[in-house]
Formats: structure tokens, C-alpha cells, sequence
């Protein structure tokens, strides 16, 4: 399937469930539905450099944390639509991905690691510390009622969501089936090697630092306005990382589709599992889960398929 | 699905079970329904976990009466995990799939998230342990039963500053000191105007990261400006480390405490032990005062052995006696509306005095208590580790407000070993 057709199905599959969805009176459903395509939008996200490249980012709560920020800012000095302050928070954590790349993606492994697990930390001790964005005492969003073409403010809210998940899932597919996917893939395997065969390494890697950074930024936007308040722990809450890290690995990295479904699959059981066994079992599935398929299946639900599709046949044709 | 008295399977076949205390009694009549989302993993369990536990021994307590308006109650909770994003989806499940009658939340940062969604089902809102809140929202259905008072920043330590102010002679400077984090935050900014209010120097004002965990530079730092007074706005865990830091380098200053968030759990408070003494905090309640508050007793008499088995604070002085006494507000104002009509509930709300296990409460415009009613505490003659010194009414002197003083502020800060 061309690029253009999968993009033009993408786009399909969003007005399909705009249109179902003006059939659905119960706001709960847009509640649970923006929780899962916001995990698909950072996992996808986090699978630009971590799954494509292989380079394990632990910072995503910084680049969500500062794209629901920059909304928070913005939206105490001017009164903008929610989709320019989700391109402002795109912009700004695409521009701290750039840092964050120059700055560290000469560390490789688990030293990569660490640093942006430490970027995330500082980046936190700095907001902590903005008050003009309510710094350690957080800061209040007042959203509307109604969305601006009807329904409710957060069914607007996952609309918008929605979209941005559909085009990250494009551009993913995008990516992985161009010069650039199989550039990072080669970083992936061996980058030296692919160093040494003229691939402009960090270049690429710089790139898809600037695409994961900036679809996280997106992602985090229109968090102040689905919570209504904004603290530092919350937007830096530790599930957002450990979350966008194990939804690919469930899913499957390297892969476009691995973090849909991961996404998909781990925050149905998350939402299932907060009204139902009603604990911190919550996280703990989400570990088990991990550990089940790192062990059991390494390359996912897509490499598990993939590899059960391609098994040959051990019986009928003997003679 | 938990049950305090008897378990039932009402709910299992549904999607999402929910936790769900009923009586035994066969009740005729449909069940109100209470939901709230409260944290019972997480950063703030601690105190989650001992509201639920109150709200199910209340919710008990009344349906044995007979229930409201000839109804059962039951309770109907999700744990949020301490996370401000799982509030949303949680109080619309309450409202638009379990169909919820009334709704409680509890604490700040996990109240404002239910905001929105309850002004827009025109719900009444009735939270606890909450600051400030309706300062934005301006919400005319919006009830917070901590007496912190119309005030709300400044009540962390108002009492703090007019127990100083009695000093003779009268303190000339302050040390203001306090965590990069919400309360703590407030807690010093209100610290702030009241130094200001009574003509105090500010010799240092500074705050320290919420992972900070040596507080030996930060008490050498402060008495190095040698303070007559140090006003603390702390967590349980820097809480701990200041009052060791302070113990550790002997700095004695005539008054030493604060908002310190931690000296109201038993767990913390007998780890701390002797060098909790002389140091002024606030309570909401302690044996103290039990004979001004005798209604109290009996409910801690219920939830103490329950919270033992549980693992949650055995004593319960801080949580306990104020979620029961928000639930005896909503029955109240249930019974005394006639109904559920959210309305009718905000108006009675707004103009009843309304009679709890902690006193009369009577709510100003703003939905807070039109006065301030926190307790300044000060410890003495704690002896070694230990919690079992706390159930003594002398463990803990009420300095302030005057109508609940058990005795005078003790100055300058005497050694930790008395």
C-alpha cells in the first residue's frame, strides 16, 4: 500500500470515528478515547528513536511536561485556539529535542539513557521553579464547556487528538519505508558500520530526536486543558515514560503499527484495571506485561505474528 | 469490589466494578449513591486510605440509623493513584455511567481536575483536605470542610504568627524556609504576609527542592542569619530532615515550626519523638482537645482497630475526625434539603450551621469556613520513640485559637532531650 493511499485511510478512519462519534451521548467514552490516543501519539512518538533507531529515550515526561506548558504560558497571555498552542508546544519541544540531541546523542546505550532521564529531572527543578506558569503550586486552566463546533470541550479535545495520533501514525509509516527509516534502522543494527558506509548518523539521529521530541510537545498541549490544572509532578508523572517505553515493546518496535497496538492493548488494561481492581495493580500489569514480552517475546505482538505467519509448514509434504 | 460489612455481587456483572459499602438491611427503596475518586495508591494513599475508611464506617453508621431520607447509602470509589489525569474520566464514569447522586473529592491537585466536569452536571461539590480552590472557579455549589477559613493561604500560619507575636519581648526577625511544592509553597507565601502584617524582618526566605533529603546546609543557613523565629513550610519527609538537621546542629531559636505537613501522622511523629519538643505545628485535632470535641472518641474507638488491620495511621487524630464530620454535613444536608436537588443542597449548604463530631461548621460565600480554625500545636515532654506518648493529652499543648488554648507557648526552643 502507497504512503498516499495509507494517509488517505488514516484520515478516513478519524472522519469515520468523528462521524460515530457524534452518536455518542456518554462523555466517558471521549474520556477513555483521548487517553488512548494520546499514548498513541507519544508511543509513536517515542518509536521514532527508540524503535526506529534504537536509542531509549526516558525523557518523554520532559517534552510532554513542556509542550503543556508552553500551553499554559500562552494561554496566560492571549486567548489562542487550542490548535496553535499545540503547534507552539510542538515547535518548542522540537527545538529541545534539537538541544537534546546535539547535547547527547554522541552518549550511546544506556549513558544516552541516563541523560535524558537527568534532562527530565532538570527540566522539572526548572519549571518548579516558573512561577508564571504557577511554578511549584501549579496552575489553573479554565476550559469552556463546549468545543467551538459543538458537543462538549473534551470531545473536541480528542478529536483534535485523534488527528494528531492519525497524522503521527502516517508519518511513522512515512518514515519507516523511506531513506531515512532504513538510515536509523542501520543505526540500530550496527551503527559503526553504517557510519563507515556513509550514512549521516547523527544527522539522522538529531532528526528523529527533533520529529519524537516535537509529537510529544504536541501531545502534552492539550493536557491543562483535559485536567484543568497543571502541577509539576503531574505533568512529570513517571507513567508517561514508563508508558510510552513499554507500549512499543509490547506492541512491537520498529514498526509503525507496534505502538498502536501496544498503545491500544496497555491502556485498555490500564482503564479496565482503574475502575475495576481499583489499585496500583495498574502499573504493576503494565510491568508484567513488559517483563512477559521482553522474555517471551522480544520483538512484540507484531514480531510474535510476523514470526507465527512465517513458520513453515512441518507437515504434508512428506513423500 | 470491597464491602465493610457484608459483601455482595450487586455490581459484578457490570462494566467496571466499583467499591461499594452497602448494609445488610433489605432496603426498599433505591440507594443514594456517593462516588468520589480518592487515592488509595500513590503519593497521597496515606491520607486516602484513611478517608475511605471513615466515609465506609460513616456510610455504616448510617445506614444502621436507617440510611438517608428512608434510603441506603452506598459508597461508590475508584483509586485515582494520586494522578491529577485519572480524575476526569473517573468522576464522568461516576456521574454519567454509575449515576452517582452526590459526589466528594479530596485534596487540591485532585479536586480542581473534578471541577469542571461537576459544574458542568450542576453537581454540588463537598471536598476535604482542599486549598484555596474556589478562588478561581467562584463555583456558588463548591463546599471545603478544613477550616482553613476565608483565608486560605494565610490560615497555614496566621495562628503560627499570633502565638509568636505573645513572645515578651516581642520577635524581631524571621526565617521563612519552605519545599518547591504546592502546599508548602502557599504555606510560605502566606508566611510571608504575616511577617509583614506584624512588622517582622525578613532575614531569609528561600526554598529547597522537594527531593532535598540533607537539610544540614539549609539549618546552617538559616542560623547563620540568626532568626528570633523560623517558620517552616515542609512535607513529611523534609519535615523529618529539618527537625533532625536543627536537633543535629543544636540551633535553638526562641520559636521554631510552621506548616510542617507530617507532624500530624502517628507514623512520623513517633519516629521523630523527643525532638519534636518545644517545635509549634498545626492539628486539626489531638487528645487535647477531646473533651471540647467528645463525639470524636467514639468514631477513633471504630476506626482504630480497623485502620491497625489495615496498615493506615493506627491513631487517625488528623484525617478521620473531619472526613466523618463532611459526611455528616452531606447527611445533614440531605435530610434537611428534603432531596437530591443539587440546588436546593447548595442553598441549605450555604445557610445552615451545620452541628459535627468537629463543632458547628457554617460555610461562608466562598464555600470555605467563614472562620479560621486550624490548631497550633506545641509537643512536650516527649520521652525517646514512640507513639503510644501521643494518645497523652499533655504530648501536645494547644496554643491557638484562644478558646481551645490548654496552655503557653514555651520559649526559646529547649534541647531535644528534656
Amino acid at each position: 500500500m502507497s504512503n498516499r493511499l495509507f494517509s488517505a485511510l488514516i484520515a478516513a478512519l478519524v472522519v469515520a470515528l468523528w462521524l460515530a462519534g457524534r452518536l455518542v451521548s456518554n462523555e466517558y467514552v471521549f474520556f477513555v478515547g483521548y487517553a488512548v490516543v494520546q499514548y498513541i501519539l507519544l508511543a509513536t512518538a517515542w518509536n521514532l528513536l527508540g524503535g526506529y533507531a534504537g536509542y531509549i529515550n526516558f525523557g518523554t515526561a520532559a517534552f510532554f511536561a513542556l509542550g503543556a506548558y508552553i500551553a499554559v504560558a500562552i494561554n496566560k497571555l492571549v486567548d489562542l485556539p487550542v490548535p496553535v498552542l499545540i503547534l507552539a508546544g510542538g515547535v518548542a519541544a522540537g527545538a529541545l529535542g534539537l538541544a537534546m540531541g546535539y547535547l547527547t546523542l554522541k552518549l550511546r546505550g544506556v549513558f544516552f539513557s541516563i541523560a535524558t532521564l537527568a534532562m527530565a529531572i532538570v527540566f522539572q527543578a526548572v519549571i518548579t521553579n516558573w512561577s508564571f506558569v504557577g511554578g511549584a503550586s501549579g496552575a489553573y486552566v479554565l476550559r469552556p464547556n463546549e468545543g467551538p463546533w459543538g458537543g462538549s470541550y473534551v470531545e473536541y479535545l480528542f478529536y483534535l487528538m485523534l488527528s494528531m495520533a492519525g497524522g503521527a501514525v502516517a508519518l511513522a509509516r512515512i518514515i519507516e519505508r523511506s531513506r531515512v527509516g532504513y538510515g536509523l534502522a542501520s543505526i540500530r543494527d550496527d551503527e559503526l558500520a553504517s557510519e563507515a558506509s556513509g550514512v549521516p548518523t547523527l544527522r539522522l539521529k538529531v532528526l528523529a530526536t527533533v520529529l519524537s521530541g516535537a509529537l510529544m510537545g504536541m501531545a502534552g498541549a492539550p493536557l491543562p486543558f483535559y485536567v484543568a490544572y497543571l502541577d509539576p509532578p503531574s505533568a512529570f508523572n513517571l507513567s508517561y515514560a514508563v508508558n510510552t517505553i513499554a507500549m512499543p515493546l509490547v506492541g512491537g518496535t520498529g514498526t509503525w503499527l507496534g505502538p498502536v497496538i501496544g498503545a491500544v492493548l496497555l491502556t485498555a488494561v490500564q482503564q479496565g484495571a482503574m475502575v475495576t481492581i481499583s489499585s496500583a495493580a495498574n502499573l504493576l500489569l503494565v510491568g508484567l506485561l513488559m517483563v512477559a514480552f521482553i522474555t517471551l517475546a522480544p520483538n512484540g505482538i507484531v514480531g510474535l505474528v510476523r514470526g507465527l505467519a512465517n513458520r513453515p509448514s512441518t507437515g504434508g509434504n512428506k513423500k | 469490589m470491597t464491602n465493610s460489612i457484608g459483601r455482595r455481587a450487586a455490581l459484578a456483572g457490570m462494566v467496571g466494578t466499583a467499591a461499594v459499602t452497602q448494609s445488610r438491611l433489605a432496603w426498599a427503596a433505591d440507594p443514594i449513591k456517593i462516588g468520589f475518586s480518592i487515592p488509595q495508591s500513590g503519593g497521597l494513599a496515606a491520607l486516602g486510605r484513611q478517608a475511605l475508611l471513615t466515609m465506609e464506617i460513616w456510610a455504616n453508621d448510617v445506614n444502621a440509623k436507617g440510611g438517608m431520607l428512608g434510603r441506603p447509602v452506598q459508597l461508590v470509589t475508584y483509586d485515582d493513584q494520586s494522578n491529577p489525569a485519572n480524575v476526569p474520566p473517573i468522576y464522568t464514569k461516576l456521574l454519567d455511567i454509575d449515576k452517582v447522586d452526590l459526589i466528594v473529592t479530596q485534596g487540591t491537585n485532585l479536586t480542581v481536575p473534578a471541577m469542571p466536569i461537576a459544574m458542568q452536571h450542576g453537581k454540588m461539590v463537598l471536598t476535604m483536605l482542599a486549598l484555596a480552590i474556589n478562588d478561581k472557579f467562584k463555583y456558588p455549589r463548591f463546599f471545603q470542610t478544613m477550616p482553613y477559613g476565608p483565608r486560605g493561604k494565610q490560615s497555614i500560619s496566621e495562628g503560627f504568627f499570633d502565638v509568636a507575636m505573645g513572645m515578651n519581648p516581642k520577635p524581631v526577625t524571621v526565617a521563612l524556609v519552605g519545599a518547591d511544592a504546592e502546599f508548602a509553597k502557599n504555606a510560605v507565601d502566606g508566611a510571608r504576609e504575616e511577617a509583614k502584617k506584624h512588622g517582622l524582618k525578613i532575614v531569609y526566605d528561600r526554598t529547597y527542592p522537594p527531593p532535598t533529603v540533607d537539610f544540614g546546609p539549609v539549618i546552617r543557613g538559616i542560623a547563620g542569619t540568626n532568626p528570633d523565629i523560623v517558620y517552616i513550610g515542609s512535607y513529611p519527609v523534609d519535615t523529618s530532615g529539618m527537625v533532625r538537621a536543627a536537633r543535629e546542629l543544636n540551633f535553638r531559636p526562641k520559636l521554631f515550626g510552621g506548616g510542617m505537613v507530617g507532624t500530624q501522622a502517628t507514623t512520623l511523629k513517633a519516629d521523630l519523638g523527643e525532638m519534636l519538643n518545644d517545635v509549634v505545628s498545626y492539628e486539626l485535632y489531638c487528645p487535647a482537645v477531646a473533651d471540647k470535641f467528645p463525639e470524636v472518641e467514639p468514631i477513633l474507638k471504630k476506626y482504630q482497630p480497623a485502620a491497625k488491620e489495615k496498615g493506615i495511621d493506627p491513631q487517625g487524630y488528623y484525617v478521620p475526625p473531619f472526613t466523618y464530620a463532611t459526611m455528616q454535613i452531606l447527611e445533614q444536608a440531605v435530610t434537611g434539603s428534603g432531596g437530591l436537588d443539587q440546588d436546593k443542597l447548595a442553598k441549605y449548604m450555604h445557610a445552615t450551621n451545620f452541628k459535627t463530631i468537629v463543632g458547628d461548621v457554617k460555610f461562608g460565600p466562598d464555600g470555605e469556613w467563614d472562620h479560621q480554625r486550624l490548631l497550633w500545636v506545641q509537643f512536650r515532654g516527649l520521652k525517646g520513640q514512640g507513639m503510644e506518648q501521643f494518645t497523652n493529652p499533655s504530648a501536645e499543648v494547644v496554643l491557638h485559637p484562644v478558646e481551645y488554648r490548654t496552655g503557653e507557648l514555651r520559649y526559646p526552643l529547649g534541647p531535644g532531650k528534656q
